[in-house]
């Protein structure tokens, strides 16, 4: 397995005590596919997708379980090791384009020194892999628009700018945190199709963080569906957008608006608010927003946490039977 | 670029023509009448307008600063004394030398005392800084903390004559602050000032530790530099070349006015290490009602704050690229 | 003699600038802590000076060496200011005169006969001057050999130009006393200076070398008045007005090497000066250094700290600050650089006769003033003494003290006497409204003289002023003060440059303060100044002092501040010249 992340738990500790940011989770990815992390915020995606990359203050934060990534753990791997596969085997993008790029230095410059950083090549290589890089993500005048500062791009040019740095060292793997989100409908369709159009030519894994599943829906092939630090439910784009089967993915396409549903139907978002992670409910951590928390019989929910299961395939972490499931399902 | 060049410029004539006027006018509103130092035992009446004609301080005040402006484009000829030649001060009322050699002399002073206690202090304040961001909360930062609460607490004329009296006349360590000059004699010229120089910086550097660790702090948690990590920079570079960049803005806004202050002169230093720069002679201008010399310090204070403004204003833009001088 | 009053305006400024510098005549912060009786009264085993003209023979050179003398070498004074004037028509202050001693030389001058003991000598002439005519006419001859720093000799026809260009426009500092005995009162007016051609004929040169003086009146002590530094001696052919005073040419045994101004001179030997024409100067280092901008606390400090770069360096007038005065005066180790002398200004709490009208009220206050309470204040009797006369010790020659009012006796002052005289006045309850300088110091004795007053049932009412326009607001005739502080400084050691003055022409801003404008004593007065004998006249003089306060009583004596100085251990020869104030250069010598 490409990316095998096996019971990852991150735990921060803070004045007000320790925040499970993360819990037990599991996940896989594979060569040349990509893989949707979707949930709420504050349900662990980019906690995730940091401990992935070590990029966690280790004095503020306790991570266990196990992060392989081309057979090699990474959780526990030295600092330097860390610092030279970043920005090279894995790359990551973030949801601002505008903040996360440095407004000090210019486009082509930072693109730049992550090819140098990793290849070791001169300042001039470097700097027409750059051009080159801004190029392939669809930037005309790459020559010139390498001087610029990122103030002087638009938002959805700053974003291919910074896919063009993460991509420039070929990856394996690119973790895309929300890389749409801060964009506009029309540019956020380019940036999607930008991404797939690059991994067609590269196999790069990606790992896809959103909230959104109008996004996963049209760029990932599997996906994983957070709540509270935990996974809930994992499986392909098929089955996870169309056969639905925990309360809260059901609550989380409820909410969202699509063209195949008519425009009369109310849109039912999740009731409540998600948990403090200071404090998760006991139990299955959904219970108290969920509809269905009887079903199951008494005090179930509220016992023991749920299992993702079945282990491989289409799984989900809830006690409702398929029956049930295929019941209550809207 | 120009255009900022050449906007500033004039501003920067025109404060300083305003600061002069303010300080001419203000100057003769004084009680004290620098005719009376200059006259004779007896002073009557007669003799004292005779040395207010000697003085050109007969003349309207409008007019005298005129001709004191004037004189400074122009030269002036003084009966009696001789032609000033342009840029030309005045003429001490005090001592009669003309003004203009007499702050060329102290300006090298004050320009040594300045700038090597700013390299120590800038450079030991960023440091202690970035470290203390570093370390946020571990015991280096809490030492750095107390460090430069008591620095910023504490006066030159406290520590500067606690140091003079341990380290040069009791413990004999050092020579007695002196200024050599640094064309003459650079050993002479560093030891010499070695001590004002650490004594003015322990009392800056506080400043600078606090500010750049609290910029740096924030700075750190800033996206481009988590974007820096995530490329794999070393973390040398994250901090230097991201972190830091971010911070140097509030450190170069106040470095640039600390500086253009101890240019107009270190008066509480050059008095405490009996060092002979403009702080000294403004003092000794205004205690002796000597209006051409105070003039030319006020000048040099000005002129050092304006023209220090000027140069983080444009240093704005060389380090943040988003800035544009107008 | 300095003007005291210039010295104070400069010194009292100079306070501002962060130190604690004090007038010298004023009152100095006390040091923390005084002791009263830790050492021995400073003033008590002094003496003060012995001044008398000598002959002839007195006038040769070369001078009298102090014990130990050792010719060559380099030394450094340490000061704060520079001097402002050497041109020596623009000299009065002591600092700059004393400077003067290097570089100029004039008719008559003081030669140090042994400590405490000097003699008025001919310095350029070949004795102190032949007086005749009544003291109307005097004769000055000129030794052979002196010379200007360019080899030319010394003429008569150079004494002349010196008194004749300081009639012109461009002079206003330096003394006035010659040219009005030449002329009149309004000495300008009479005569406008040599530069348009016209000479003063009161000045005769009947040959190169002899030079006559025709005053209007007899001046008896004229050759005390030529040995003042503003009559040295400016050379006819080289004077460049204004100029002069940047660039003056040098009679004396230095020239300047270098000046960098409120920074630094450098004076090296004038081949031309001949120690055997010069009873007065020793002039033994062979390079001299002044380094300003020291303020007196690190003067001080470097010179009880004697590091190896400051042992050959003295200061000429940084008086050892409040602050370390006790542990100057403390450390025995000090002892033999230390040097220390009594202030010769008058200072005085003058009465505002206009409005203090009672003279049994004035002396009350006499009898009431706190002396010993404000001697602690000021750091007690090692920083202050407690004069009793008008004139000076220092420079008063026959001075004979007296002590009207008890002041030596009882010098927290006697209540009793002075409710005595309350009760014979016109009014027993009487307020008297008292003007100082607000400075710390001040307050305090401010304090020590309201609570004495009002022991003895006068009511005090104070006003404080601002340092910068206390004098002119005290010399207002017009002002609305009973008592305020003031003080003068003889010109030379006789009453004739202090009683006239203090006590005469009473207008806006003159040194009349009391505002005494007796006749009869205008009479006196100009009757003592021109009796033909000095020692008589000086004798006259003491009388008038003790007869004025006994019959008017026109102020009260004030606390009389004690300098102390120290020079590094390898300075020879360091004294305070009691007349001067100041460590003379005549005697300094650096041991190698």
């Amino acid at each position: 397995m490409f990316l095998h992340v096996n019971d990852l738990t991150v735990d921060f500790a803070t004045e007000d005590g320790v925040v499970h940011a993360v819990d037990e989770l599991s996940f896989e990815v594979e060569r040349g596919s990509t893989l949707g992390v979707v949930g709420e915020s504050g349900s662990g995606k980019s906690v995730t997708s940091l401990a992935v990359l070590g990029l966690h203050d280790p004095r503020t934060s306790t991570i266990s379980g196990s992060v392989l990534f081309e057979g090699k753990e990474l959780l526990g791997a030295p600092r330097t090791a860390m610092e030279r596969l970043r920005g090279d085997r894995i790359a990551m993008i973030f949801q601002d384009p505008l903040t996360s790029l440095s407004p000090y230095h210019t486009v082509g410059a930072q693109i730049a020194e992550v090819y140098r950083r990793h290849r070791g090549t001169s300042r001039s290589a470097a700097w027409e892999r750059a051009i080159q890089m801004l190029d392939r993500v669809g930037i005309p005048q790459p020559k010139a628009r390498a001087e610029d500062y990122p103030h002087q791009f638009s938002g959805g040019m700053r974003q291919r700018a910074t896919i063009a740095m993460a991509l420039v060292c070929d990856p394996g793997l690119l973790i895309a945190d929300e890389p749409t989100t801060a964009l506009d409908v029309t540019v956020q369709a380019q940036i999607l199709d930008l991404l797939r159009e690059l991994q067609e030519q590269s196999g790069t894994a990606i790992i896809l963080i959103t909230h959104d599943l109008g996004v996963v829906a049209t760029a990932a092939h599997d996906v994983l569906v957070m709540y509270a630090g935990r996974a809930v439910e994992r499986g392909t784009v098929r089955e996870v957008l169309h056969e639905p089967r925990h309360p809260y993915t059901w609550g989380l396409l409820g909410s969202m608006p699509t063209l195949r549903r008519p425009v009369t139907e109310e849109l039912r978002p999740v009731r409540g608010a998600p948990p403090s992670l200071l404090n998760v409910p006991k139990g299955c951590p959904f219970h108290p927003r969920c509809d269905f928390v009887e079903l199951p019989g008494p005090r179930v929910c509220t016992g023991e946490r749920p299992e993702l299961s079945p282990p491989r395939g289409h799984g989900d972490a809830c006690y409702l039977t398929m029956k049930q499931k295929r019941e209550v399902a809207p | 670029m120009l255009r900022f060049a050449v906007r500033r410029t004039i501003a920067t004539a025109i404060t300083l023509v305003t600061i002069s006027a303010v300080t001419f006018f203000l100057f003769f509103a004084l009680p004290s009448d620098p005719a009376l130092l200059a006259c004779g035992k007896v002073c009557p009446p007669e003799l004292l307008a005779l040395v207010r004609r000697n003085l050109g301080l007969d003349q309207p005040v409008m007019a005298q600063f005129v001709a004191w402006l004037a004189g400074i484009f122009a030269g002036r000829d003084y009966p009696g004394l001789g032609y000033c030649p342009a840029p030309c001060l005045g003429y001490s009322f005090v001592n009669r030398a003309p003004v203009f050699e007499t702050i060329m002399d102290r300006l090298p002073v004050t320009l040594s005392l300045t700038i090597g206690a700013a390299v120590i202090f800038l450079t030991f304040g960023v440091a202690t800084g970035i470290l203390a961001a570093l370390r946020q909360g571990r015991p280096l930062d809490k030492v750095a903390s107390v460090a430069s609460l008591v620095g910023a607490s504490v006066q030159i004329y406290f520590v500067g004559t606690l140091a003079l009296y341990f380290l040069v006349y009791q413990g004999k360590l050092l020579p007695s602050p002196s200024y050599v000059p640094l064309t003459e004699n650079p050993l002479g010229w560093a030891t010499g000032l070695l001590l004002p120089w650490v004594v003015l910086a322990i009392i800056f550097t506080a400043n600078y530790t606090r500010m750049t660790r609290s910029t740096m702090v924030e700075n750190l948690s800033e996206d481009y530099v988590r974007t820096a990590r995530a490329k794999g920079m070393p973390a040398r570079t994250v901090i230097l070349r991201f972190a830091l960049r971010g911070t140097l803005i509030p450190i170069v806004t106040i470095f640039g006015v600390d500086l253009g202050t101890l240019i107009g002169g270190a008066i509480i230093t050059e008095t405490t290490f009996g060092l002979q720069g403009i702080g000294r002679l403004s003092v000794r201008a205004v205690t002796y009602s000597d209006l051409p010399t105070l003039m030319a310090t006020v000048l040099v204070a000005a002129g050092a704050i304006v023209v220090m403004n000027a140069v983080v204003d444009a240093l704005y833009a060389v380090i943040d690229p988003r800035v544009r001088l107008t | 003699m300095p003007s005291v009053r210039t010295v104070i305006a400069v010194l009292a400024a100079g306070a501002l600038a962060l130190t604690g510098a004090c007038a010298p005549a004023n009152q100095g912060a006390p040091p923390q802590g005084t002791s009263p009786q830790a050492t021995p009264s400073a003033a008590a085993s002094y003496s003060p000076p012995k001044i008398s003209v000598g002959t002839a023979e007195d006038s040769r050179g070369p001078a009298i060496a102090p014990d130990g003398v050792v010719k060559g070498g380099t030394v450094t004074m340490i000061d704060r200011d520079d001097f402002s004037h050497l041109d020596p028509a623009q000299i009065y202050v002591n600092t700059e005169a004393n400077f003067a001693l290097l570089l100029h030389r004039g008719l008559t001058g003081y030669k140090r006969v042994a400590k405490g003991e000097y003699k008025l000598v001919g310095d350029l002439a070949t004795d102190a001057g032949t007086a005749s005519d009544g003291g109307r006419t005097w004769t000055f001859t000129l030794k052979d050999g002196v010379k200007w720093q360019d080899g030319t000799p010394i003429t008569s026809a150079d004494v002349k130009w010196t008194i004749e260009r300081m009639f012109a426009p461009f002079i206003t500092q330096g003394p006035t006393y010659i040219q009005q005995w030449l002329t009149q009162e309004d000495h300008r007016a009479a005569y406008e200076g040599p530069y348009g051609g016209k000479e003063l004929d009161a000045i005769e040169t009947p040959d190169d070398k002899t030079v006559v003086f025709r005053f209007k009146a007899p001046h008896a002590d004229a050759n005390y008045a030529f040995a003042m530094a503003g009559y040295n001696i400016v050379p006819k052919a080289k004077d460049t007005k204004e100029q002069y005073d940047k660039q003056p040419v040098s009679s004396g045994p230095y020239i300047i090497k270098s000046h960098v101004v409120d920074k630094s001179y450098q004076l090296e030997r004038n081949p031309q000066w001949d120690a055997a024409t010069d009873p007065i100067r020793g002039a033994y280092p062979d390079v001299w250094k002044l380094e300003f901008g020291q303020e007196a606390l690190q003067i001080t400090d470097r010179l009880v700290a004697d590091a190896v770069a400051d042992q050959q360096a003295f200061t000429f007038y940084a008086l050892t600050p409040p602050e370390r005065l006790q542990q100057v005066l403390s450390d025995q180790s000090l002892a033999p650089r230390r040097m220390i002398s009594p202030s010769p200004y008058g200072n005085y709490y003058y009465f505002n006769l206009d409005r203090v009208k009672d003279i049994k009220i004035r002396q009350a206050v006499n009898h009431a003033w706190p002396g010993r309470q404000i001697q602690q204040i000021m750091g007690g009797p090692q920083a202050a003494a407690l004069p009793t006369t008008i004139l000076n010790e220092n420079t008063t020659i026959g001075y004979e003290s007296y002590d009207l009012f008890g002041k030596a006796a009882k010098p927290d002052g006697d209540i009793e006497k002075a409710k005595q005289l309350l009760a014979e006045s016109s009014d027993p309850t009487p307020t008297i409204v008292y003007a100082y300088n607000q400075t710390p110091v001040q307050e305090r004795v401010t304090v020590a003289i309201k609570n004495a007053l009002e022991k003895a049932g006068i009511t005090v009412v104070t006003k404080p002023m601002d340092r910068k326009t206390y004098y002119d607001s005290i010399g207002l005739v017009d002002n609305a003060f009973d008592l305020y502080w003031g003080g003068w400084g003889a010109d030379w050691a006789s009453g004739s440059t202090v009683l006239p003055v203090i006590f005469g022409p009473v207008a806006d801003g003159a040194p009349n303060y009391s505002h005494l404008n007796d006749p009869a004593l205008k009479a006196e007065m100009k009757k003592i100044a021109e009796m033909p004998d000095f020692d008589e006249q000086n004798a006259a003089w003491m009388r008038l002092d003790r007869k004025i306060q006994e019959t008017i009583t026109p102020l009260v004596v004030a606390e009389n501040r004690i300098a102390t100085m120290l020079h590094g251990s390898k300075v020879g020869g360091a004294e305070i010249d009691p007349q001067q104030w100041i460590v003379s250069p005549n005697t300094i010598f650096v041991k190698p």
